[in-house]
């Protein structure tokens, strides 16, 4: 059966609705009750993989190496847990890294503006132009957000299968959709669609078992084949490339290893400016 | 006694059906290959398949053409799509069209088989899982096959 993810720009609305279509299609429904498992394996602070979801980088706040390091824990156990099917997903930003697998549906549920902007201001209602702007602002925000931590546009419809909007659309009718829409052929799952969520599983596991040591590291697996690429200066290519190939090598899945080391420019500069 | 499964395999690399062909015979299915749609699809027209597997990307016609004339003789046939040129967009809408599975290249002649296996048992064969013997006059049987 298909894998729903749902997202919403407003999360307890977007959980309410993953939620009542779990229940409808006979489903489990994943939400961020699984970062307490994540952060427990990781032993890392389970607010901050809230925050992750949440914030971007700052220097005031997540630094970029532990936001990307959170958001690798959180999308591995994720895949993880989609891996085995009959499942909804909302809230752990799954439609941005489960792209491209023709049997994960992605809903995207846009909440009526006036209760969202009453949800963002604490149960206050603002005025209609206080309720624009600040809508306003917060789409910029996640547009930003998810451009930075995964290089795609929530905000953009075309990332979705479908867009429901809570002001036109009833949650029973949401709910009843999302149900049919499953039901379609097309979303059925094959063997290639289960590879590739397979693929990315496999790629998501062995980035997060170098991201400590190579924070900017990036993995795409293709069946037993995994190729690693990050960045590095001359000196230290072979030295990376080769505990590269011995930790993606421990997976027993893993057969092959390619290491692209790309040259990093900035810290070559740097250098050539000491 | 039940009659053999029939297996028509259309892909216009040689090497494709070459390979395929001694892998699929493991199963115990009768195969016939073509390179030439036009000519699998006459084919198609005089005799009944069970199952029919066509790459995508062909010259003179696409492999979701082919799944639409074969699924227009008879609805029952299984039609498997292979490709070298997957996308979510070809594979759902291979699959809205009534395609039985997708499979992208490269791949190896067991994971074909297993989904021969699993079209045959959707119309009620009984066939076995394994292939009788796994070595192979065309080299490694599990060696993968790949191509457009």
């Amino acid at each position: 059966m298909p894998v729903v993810t749902l997202s919403s720009d407003s999360h307890p609305l977007g959980r309410e609705i993953a939620v009542r279509a779990a229940t409808a299609l006979g489903y489990d429904c994943v939400d961020r009750e699984i970062l307490s498992a994540v952060a427990d394996r990781h032993d890392v602070p389970e607010t901050d993989l809230h925050k992750a979801l949440e914030e971007s980088p700052s220097p005031f706040g997540i630094s970029s190496k532990n936001h990307a390091r959170y958001l690798a824990y959180i999308e591995e156990a994720t895949l993880a847990v989609l891996l085995k099917d009959h499942v909804v997903c909302s809230g752990l930003a799954a439609h941005l890294y489960v792209r491209g697998i023709s049997h994960v549906l992605k809903i995207r549920i846009l909440a009526d503006p006036q209760k969202l902007a009453g949800e963002i201001s604490s149960g206050r209602t603002p005025s209609f132009e206080k309720v624009s702007a600040l809508l306003k602002r917060r789409e910029r925000f996640r547009r930003r957000w998810s451009l930075a931590a995964y290089r795609v546009d929530e905000t953009d419809p075309s990332v979705y299968d479908m867009v429901i909007s809570l002001t036109r659309i009833d949650p029973d009718e949401a709910v009843q959709t999302i149900v049919e829409t499953t039901g379609y052929r097309k979303f059925q799952p094959m063997t290639y669609s289960l590879k590739c969520l397979k693929d990315k599983a496999l790629a998501s596991r062995v980035r997060v078992a170098l991201i400590d040591r190579f924070p900017d590291v990036r993995v795409q697996a293709d069946g037993s084949s995994v190729v690693v690429q990050t960045k590095a200066l001359e000196r230290e290519k072979q030295k990376k490339t080769e505990v590269i190939k011995k930790l993606a090598g421990e997976f027993p899945e893993v057969a092959a290893v390619e290491v692209q080391i790309l040259p990093d420019i900035f810290r070559k500069a740097a250098e050539s400016f000491r | 006694m039940e009659r053999q499964v029939r297996v028509l395999l259309l892909d216009d690399e040689p090497i494709v059906g070459k390979r395929l062909v001694p892998a699929l015979a493991k199963l115990g299915v009768e195969t016939e290959s073509f390179t030439d749609p036009e000519a699998a699809l006459r084919q198609i027209a005089q005799k009944d398949f069970d199952i029919v597997v066509t790459d995508f990307r062909m010259d003179k016609m696409d492999g979701l053409e082919v799944l639409k004339r074969v699924l227009q003789k008879n609805p029952r046939t299984k039609v498997i799509i292979i490709t070298g040129y997957a996308t979510l967009e070809i594979a759902r809408q291979a699959l809205a069209i009534g395609a039985f599975d997708f499979i992208a290249k490269p791949f190896k002649p067991n994971d074909l088989r297993n989904i021969v296996v699993k079209a045959a048992r959707a119309l009620g064969y009984k066939v076995k899982d394994k292939p009788e013997d796994s070595s192979s006059a065309n080299g490694d049987p599990d060696r993968e096959l790949s191509g457009s």
